[in-house]
Formats: structure tokens, C-alpha cells, sequence
């Protein structure tokens, strides 16, 4: 008897609750959505702090039987507004003191350090490029003469205001 | 309006999970902003020759500096309230801070490699008087090497 009553029910229907798994699958995408941080596109370009005046610890006494780097100083002037008015540049300790004008354009900067740069005999990776440069020159401009330094061959850049003359 | 009395009365929980779990995510993304060490206000210059930060750098200080060459310090490196440098002397003291953090971890040996790295991420509009203290002041504070950080250009940059 209770047999039969066992055939007689209905059977039972997988009830699968598809709702609160689609919102929890959405939960997830909104979640993944918001922490989704592309890869950085800042980048750095390393450079040795400025030694200040009167550090006389950092100071080293020079080997006399040590070749002097060669080094080209870039004086950047600039407008009013912060943009580069004028630019020139010279060498260090040579014979020829006097400097090359390169007026308010970057290419010719960036050609004239790649000229002096193909041009250096000693060895290249000591070569330095001391960038005087205005107080109110933009860090805009800072970065692109630097930038550029970098691009023609020179390892060692350093900005410094400038020198009283 | 007739109940049927065989219908069992069961309370609804999906959207109370629901809720539960956006207010978790809520919290998590709030966290992660937190997190975040770079100020958002600072428009980078960009470079070509620009290098991808070392992916073993560990302890980065990261210095934001405005265009009015205030230095801005995230919540996690502020010390206190005060999240704003407007000298070079604060910049100083603050950054001197940090290099004895960073000689007591290295055991008080100031001849090994710090920690930290330092970068600078300074606003295209800030003056370069103004990055050059800061630099100073990072340098009298014990610092050798810095990072100036700008946006990573692919191509050849258009000079103006």
C-alpha cells in the first residue's frame, strides 16, 4: 500500500536559483571593473641630487693621473612666461671659451650635443652636460632638455641654476 | 484576498546579500584609494627617454610638487594632518625623517644602499627654482640620487 502511494507523488524539479547567481556574477564584474588600473605610463628619469655649497665631506681629492671628463655647459635663459628665450653652449677648460648660440630651439640643442657627443675621443660615458638654467624656466622645458640630453648620447645631466659669472 | 494556507512564508535574503556585498566592495575600492600614492592634481611633463619604474624598488617616497612648488604628501606619507610642504626648509626636515628611518633599517650603516627611492613628480607649470630646492633639500637631508618622474612617450617627442 505505501508502495504505491510512493509511485503516486510527483517528482521533484531541480530548482536552480540562476538570479542571485547572475547578480553575484555582475558583483564580481563591477568589482573587477573598478580595480582594473591599466599599466603606468610614468616613467623616471634618474639623476644625481645636487651637491650643495660647502660640502666639503663630499668633496674628493682629484687623481692628477686621472683623465678629466669632458663637460659642455648649456645656459638656458627664459621668457616672461617660463618658455626658453635663449640657449647656448660651451666647453669647459677648452681653448676656445667662447660659446655657441643655439637661440630658443630645442632641435638645434638636442643637434649640437649630438655633434659634440659623436665628436668626443675620451670615453663617452663620462661625458657631462651641465644644464644652467633659469629660475623661472618651466619644468615642462626642464624635462624636455633633459630628455633630449639623454637622447643624443649623454648619460651624465645635470640641471643647476645659474652660475654667477 | 484569500491566503492559501499550504504557502510557507519565507523571507526573501538575495537582496539582502545583495547589499551586503556592495557595501564590501564599496569598502574595498574606498581602500584602494587610499592606497593610492600619486596626486592626480600634478600634470607630468613627458619624456622619450623616460624608464619604467624597477619592479624591485620596494619604499618609495613619492614627492608630489604643484605648480607653486608646494610638495604634496599622500594620506600614507603624510605625518599628522599636515600633507603639505611649502618650504624647502619643511621639505628638509621632513625628508631627514625619513633618511634615519631609512639608516636605522639598514642597521645604522649609512655606507649600504637605502631603502627607498626617491621620485619627484613635478608639475610641467612648476618654475625649476622651485624643484631645484626641493632637490637641495632632499640632498642636505641625506639623499644622493633622486627620479624625476614624466609621462612615457612612445615616439619622438613634437619640440616647441
Amino acid at each position: 500500500m505505501s508502495k504505491n502511494k510512493r509511485k503516486e507523488e510527483a517528482p521533484v524539479e531541480p530548482d536552480l536559483p540562476i538570479t542571485p547567481m547572475l547578480d553575484m556574477s555582475f558583483q564580481l564584474m563591477a568589482f573587477f571593473i573598478f580595480t582594473f588600473r591599466p599599466a603606468p605610463t610614468e616613467g623616471q628619469i634618474a639623476m644625481s641630487l645636487p651637491t650643495s655649497e660647502g660640502d666639503k665631506n663630499s668633496q674628493t681629492i682629484p687623481d692628477p693621473t686621472d683623465e678629466k671628463p669632458e663637460v659642455f655647459v648649456v645656459r638656458v635663459e627664459a621668457a616672461d612666461n617660463g618658455t626658453i628665450s635663449r640657449m647656448s653652449i660651451t666647453q669647459k677648460d677648452a681653448v676656445d671659451t667662447r660659446a655657441d648660440d643655439l637661440g630658443a630651439d630645442v632641435r638645434a640643442y638636442e643637434k649640437a650635443l649630438r655633434t659634440r657627443y659623436n665628436e668626443l675621443k675620451g670615453d663617452k660615458a663620462k661625458a657631462k652636460v651641465s644644464l644652467e638654467m633659469a629660475d623661472n624656466l618651466l619644468n615642462e622645458y626642464v624635462v624636455q632638455l633633459l630628455d633630449l640630453g639623454m637622447q643624443a648620447g649623454f648619460k651624465n645631466i645635470a640641471p643647476a641654476p645659474f652660475s654667477k659669472r | 484576498m484569500s491566503h492559501s494556507p499550504d504557502k510557507a512564508c519565507e523571507p526573501n535574503l538575495v537582496p539582502m546579500l545583495d547589499m551586503v556585498l556592495q557595501l564590501v566592495m564599496f569598502f574595498m575600492v574606498c581602500a584602494n584609494f587610499v592606497m593610492e600614492r600619486v596626486n592626480e592634481t600634478i600634470k607630468l611633463p613627458e619624456a622619450v627617454s623616460a624608464a619604467p619604474l624597477d619592479p624591485n624598488a620596494q619604499n618609495i617616497i613619492f614627492l608630489n610638487v604643484n605648480d607653486q612648488g608646494q610638495v604634496l604628501l599622500s594620506a600614507l606619507d603624510a605625518v599628522g594632518k599636515d600633507n603639505i610642504l611649502s618650504n624647502p626648509i619643511q621639505v628638509q626636515n621632513y625628508m631627514k625623517r625619513r633618511y634615519d628611518e631609512d639608516v636605522r633599517m639598514a642597521g645604522g650603516d649609512t655606507t649600504k644602499p637605502l631603502r627607498s627611492t626617491l621620485i619627484i613628480r613635478a608639475d610641467q607649470r612648476t618654475p625649476f627654482k622651485k624643484v631645484y630646492d626641493i632637490e637641495v633639500a632632499c640632498q642636505k637631508a641625506g639623499y644622493k640620487n633622486c627620479q624625476l618622474r614624466a609621462i612615457r612617450h612612445g615616439g619622438k617627442l613634437e619640440t616647441k
